[in-house]
């Protein structure tokens, strides 16, 4: 199966470069980076040009938390130059290069973490010990042993291309994303890899075997021989630690072992992982280094039980704001059953805007997220979200904030960590139990990755594979979930499979999941003088009002368009309309026409005050817009974004179901559909099944259980 | 309420030395004991002598098996001898008993663990012989870089008062006439967490080990001893200190152990809610910060 169809462009960064620039040895230009301040400086080289410095993403947010970190592409790949020349690429010359990329950022001294090191960070340390003040090598290939390398020739024409065969001068040249999607399957043996595995892949995709080919004859030339490499390791003084997977089927775990006894170093052994464990083990990784380096001193500070106050964390996503405002509800309601509860938020824009207005207190290690929101509008396109792409593409922004989130419980003691799809929180905690040290609620409104049908075999793999991932963590360890509640009804769950061989998403979720009913955030019996409303909110008796809004993002520019559109032949259709166009703050109402009964505002205050109030409502697919249509018994169209699984399958299921709306394809709604449409909805009666009022209680009762 | 009756025989331990004996200086004899091998060692100081080595009890087993484990009954109690006169319960005598522990025991550096007044003589005592401290860790220390608790500065020690109330206790003629009256007032403020009723009982049971003659002569040399000179004491220390302080602490406020942290350039830890013996009573907190402050010496980050 081929893993990647195209490279892609490079996913937004959880943090970004305080400086970069070049560092020019004999006219080859080698690129590199720095992360922010201080001391220690961790250097991060990159291994050999099969892949480049992104392949440190998971460490690098959370190290320039705490130090300085530089990094740089290797001759040959990324934004470094590709010389042709095999004298080019010898370990020697890369850490030449590491000197000059210290020298360039202005470091004295640093730490070095390497990857699969085929030798230059040993020269470093041996030769320059004024230079490294430690080396951590996490599955570290070289032995002073003699070892084999392979079975088969690197330079004769092979009558197989398969397993490692592909190892092969021939083969990368016919084939080298073959060879790449081989090797790095092998490097991540673990299984659920598909992601670093595309990672990599794009990586190695970014040079070609030409390239090289120019700087390999082998790996008996690659990488140092085991004399050189006794000889180095006897003259290293600097504390060495090696990081070491049991399962690596790159590098036979011995040969680590050797290497840290002629180091005299000790090895810390990962059951069960591959060769890439910063990349599959990032938490783990991320913590192992930081405490080599001495960054984390104990808290200053330590509360005995009994005189903690009762204290509660709650993350919320900010993707979507409809989370804010279940998660107040649910707070609020968790504090008439526990008066003495401390909540803190750890959350970002635009929750935290929502949690001010309700004067909670918003923690302030939230500085420190990675935006989440901003890359989910980079990732849309018109009237379109992949959003299980776009979520897959944000790893690194979710270890980042992870990681933001475990220096704040290190530093301070919470009874309950409340996540509302909280990814970040629940998958990595699942990956390191360990490090669960509190009651922990996951709270969702959908279970289940589900593939979008454009997305052909591969998608379908995918979401299987991440589907399968998460039922094997909770089966695993049940314990991680004290309470897992669905913001919904047993009905509102889909009855789609999980993937091939794994059980109904229903049925499973009905096994391991409370069901909390629907959380409104606010009680509709307060709209329900609707004329009083009306006149409030300025709308004349005999108009119908038709409310069109897409949310604060700009992803929603295209269907306003196409709604202003429809305007004139809807208003044909029905004299009485008038048309309120949201333009939310990325969309300029000025764009629109100046048309009798259409206007457009850049912001409505109480926005969900006009949307009880209206007689007909225009939105996207998302939950929350739609439920509170739903629960004000308001007639709406809805247009779900193209590729959004969770709007396409999961809302629209769940509308479906409360006979709620009536959803159009942005596809094939041409403006005379969309006023044919409004025509039809506009005032109508609804017999919209009731939406109960008591979900943020039923949650918040689950929840006090724990405290 | 009567806490304890009499001295109960000692409980049973988790773990018993394997090794002890005595050192002799001067004719007065201090008797010591050894848990486990290897490197470090650890060293337990005594504190004031109104409690003895027990007091360490919930330390030594879990230390003594990551780490080698020294510690001393200090003169005046337990096991050791209770010369009399003030003259033989200074500061400087305490530190020489440890050095002379030290040598006993083949100790050629340890990480010194103190308690209150043993910070004193854990002070002096890596002040003079920084080749034998590599570090210290000191709880609650009684030092007179900050003001004590005014409510202890009210009553005369010397004097025979008219009320026996809260810190009139803490008098010479009380000491004589109601001895373990006096422990038992002095431990509850000790343990000012609530439940401490084991950690106050095993307290007055050692204290009434020795006789308040002995305590009395203690009292006096802590009086006589040079502690104006306890800020140069500091300024000499070169080893890395942690400090740990209850910020519920009866005995000693918790500004002594800040200050204390500020002169030797050491780290603070606030233990929120905590009285003057945490290592007695959140001992599974106290036991991981000492370890992780000896693994950390141990490690030298890069």
């Amino acid at each position: 199966m081929t893993v990647l169809a195209e490279v892609l462009r490079e996913q937004t960064r959880a943090r970004y470069p305080d400086e970069q620039g070049y560092v020019e040895r004999d006219g080859i230009r080698v690129f590199w980076e720095r992360y922010g301040e201080g001391e220690p400086t961790f250097l991060l080289p990159p291994t050999w040009e099969i892949v480049h410095s992104r392949c440190w993403k998971m460490q690098i947010p959370f190290l320039a938390r705490h130090a300085r970190v530089v990094t740089f592409d290797p001759r040959g790949n990324g934004r470094s130059d590709r010389p042709l020349d095999y004298e080019a690429y010898t370990r020697r010359e890369f850490a030449e290069d590491a000197l000059a990329v210290l020298d360039a950022a202005g470091v004295g001294r640093a730490v070095v973490v390497g990857w699969c090191d085929l030798g230059e960070s040993l020269i470093l340390a041996a030769e320059h010990p004024e230079r490294v003040a430690g080396l951590v090598l996490i599955a570290p290939p070289l032995s002073p042993n003699q070892v084999e390398n392979s079975v088969y020739s690197f330079d004769d024409v092979l009558d197989t291309d398969e397993g490692w065969a592909k190892e092969n001068r021939h083969y990368w040249l016919r084939d080298w994303q073959g060879y790449l999607e081989h090797f790095f399957s092998e490097s991540f043996s673990e299984p659920h890899s598909t992601k670093p595995v595309e990672d990599c892949v794009g990586w190695g995709l970014e040079t070609d075997a030409e390239t090289i080919l120019a700087g390999f004859r082998g790996w008996d030339t690659k990488e140092l021989d085991p004399e050189t490499t006794a000889a180095l390791c006897g003259r290293i003084r600097c504390p060495v630690l090696v990081v070491q997977g049991t399962e690596d089927a790159l590098v036979e775990p011995k040969r680590a072992l050797d290497l840290a006894d002629a180091l005299a170093a000790p090895v810390l052994l990962l059951e069960g992982s591959g060769h890439g464990p910063h990349v599959r083990d990032p938490v783990k990784t991320n913590l192992t280094v930081r405490d080599f380096a001495g960054l984390a001193p104990e808290p200053r500070r330590w509360t005995r039980a009994k005189s903690r106050r009762r204290r509660a964390l709650f993350i919320c996503s900010p993707i979507g704001l409809g989370h804010a405002q279940r998660d107040v509800a649910v707070a609020r309601e968790l504090r008439q059953l526990v008066p003495d509860l401390e909540i803190d938020w750890l959350a970002q824009h635009p929750v935290t805007a929502v949690l001010q207005a309700e004067g909670e207190r918003v923690h302030p290690m939230s500085a420190e997220l990675a935006n989440e929101s901003g890359h989910m509008e980079s990732e849309s396109a018109e009237h379109d979200l992949h959003c299980f792409q776009a979520w897959r593409r944000m790893d690194e922004i979710l270890l980042a904030n992870f990681m933001v989130f475990h220096d704040v419980v290190r530093e301070e003691q919470y009874d309950l960590w409340i996540g509302d799809e909280a990814w970040e929180l629940d998958y990595y905690l699942h990956e390191n139990p360990e490090e669960k040290r509190a009651a922990y609620v996951w709270l969702t409104d959908f279970v289940g990755w589900l593939p979008m049908p454009d997305g052909g075999e591969r998608e379908a793999f995918l979401t299987a594979d991440y589907n399968a991932e998460m039922i094997e963590h909770i089966a695993r360890f049940p314990r991680v979930r004290d309470r897992a509640l669905y913001v919904g009804n047993p009905e509102d769950v889909v009855s789609d499979s999980f993937g091939p061989k794994l059980p109904l998403i229903r049925d499973w979720t009905e096994e391991h999941f409370d069901f909390a009913g629907y959380v409104t955030g606010f009680d509709p019996a307060a709209f329900a003088d609707r004329e009083k409303l009306r006149a409030e909110l300025g709308y004349r008796p005999g108009e119908l009002v038709c409310i069109v809004t897409v949310g604060g993002s700009g992803v929603g520019g295209h269907l306003l368009r196409r709604v202003v559109d429809a305007f004139p032949e809807a208003k044909e259709l029905v004299p009485e309309l008038r048309m309120v166009v949201v333009a939310g703050p990325r969309i300029d109402p000025a764009a629109f026409p100046d048309l009798d009964g259409l206007e457009a505002h850049a912001y409505v205050h109480n926005l969900y005050r006009h949307l009880a109030a209206c007689d007909l409502a225009v939105v996207q697919g998302g939950l929350t817009t739609a439920m509170e249509l739903t629960a004000n018994r308001r007639p709406f169209l809805y247009f779900p974004l193209r590729h959004h699984f969770e709007q396409n399958f999961h809302v629209r299921h769940r509308l479906e179901r409360y006979h709620a709306g009536r959803a159009l394809d942005f596809e094939t709604a041409t403006p005379a559909v969309i006023a044919q449409a409004i025509a039809e909805e506009i005032g109508r009666e609804v017999d919209y099944l009731p939406v109960e009022t008591d979900g943020a209680a039923k949650a918040a009762a689950r929840i006090a259980e724990l405290l | 309420m009567t806490t304890v009756v009499r001295a109960p025989a000692e409980q049973t331990r988790a773990r018993y030395p394997d090794e002890e004996g005595y050192v002799e200086r001067d004719g007065v004899r201090v008797f010591y004991e050894v848990y486990g091998h290897g490197e470090p060692t650890v060293f337990l100081l005594p504190t004031w002598s109104i409690i003895h080595s027990r007091h360490w009890k919930l330390q030594i087993p879990y230390l003594a098996r990551h780490f080698r484990v020294v510690t001393f009954d200090g003169r005046g109690n337990g096991k050791a001898d209770r010369p009399s006169g003030v003259a033989a319960y200074t500061e400087r005598e305490f530190a020489e008993d440890s050095l002379a522990v030290m040598e006993a025991t083949g100790t050629e550096s340890a990480i010194v663990v103190g308690l209150s007044c043993g910070v004193l003589w854990g002070s002096l005592l890596a002040a003079d012989h920084p080749e034998r401290v590599a570090g210290a860790v000191f709880i609650g220390p009684a030092v007179p870089l900050a003001p004590g608790h005014p409510e202890r500065n009210v009553y005369s020690f010397e004097e025979r008062l008219d009320t026996d109330e809260g810190w009139a206790r803490y008098n010479r003629h009380y000491w004589l006439e109601h001895y373990e009256g006096f422990l038992e007032y002095f431990f509850s403020q000790m343990f000012s967490e609530p439940h401490s009723t084991k950690q106050i009982e095993d307290c007055v049971g050692w204290g009434l080990e020795m006789a308040p003659e002995t305590l009395i002569d203690c009292q006096y040399a802590l009086e006589l001893c040079g502690l104006e000179r306890f800020g140069d004491i500091c300024a000499r220390m070169r080893c890395p200190v942690l400090v740990l302080h209850g910020d519920e602490d009866r005995i000693r406020p918790h500004a002594q152990g800040a200050a204390y942290a500020e002169a030797t350039g050491g780290t603070l830890v606030t233990l929120e809610g905590s009285g003057h013996a945490p290592h007695a009573r959140d001992p599974v907190k106290v036991n991981l910060l000492i370890r992780e402050f000896v693994e950390s010496l141990e490690r030298r980050p890069p």
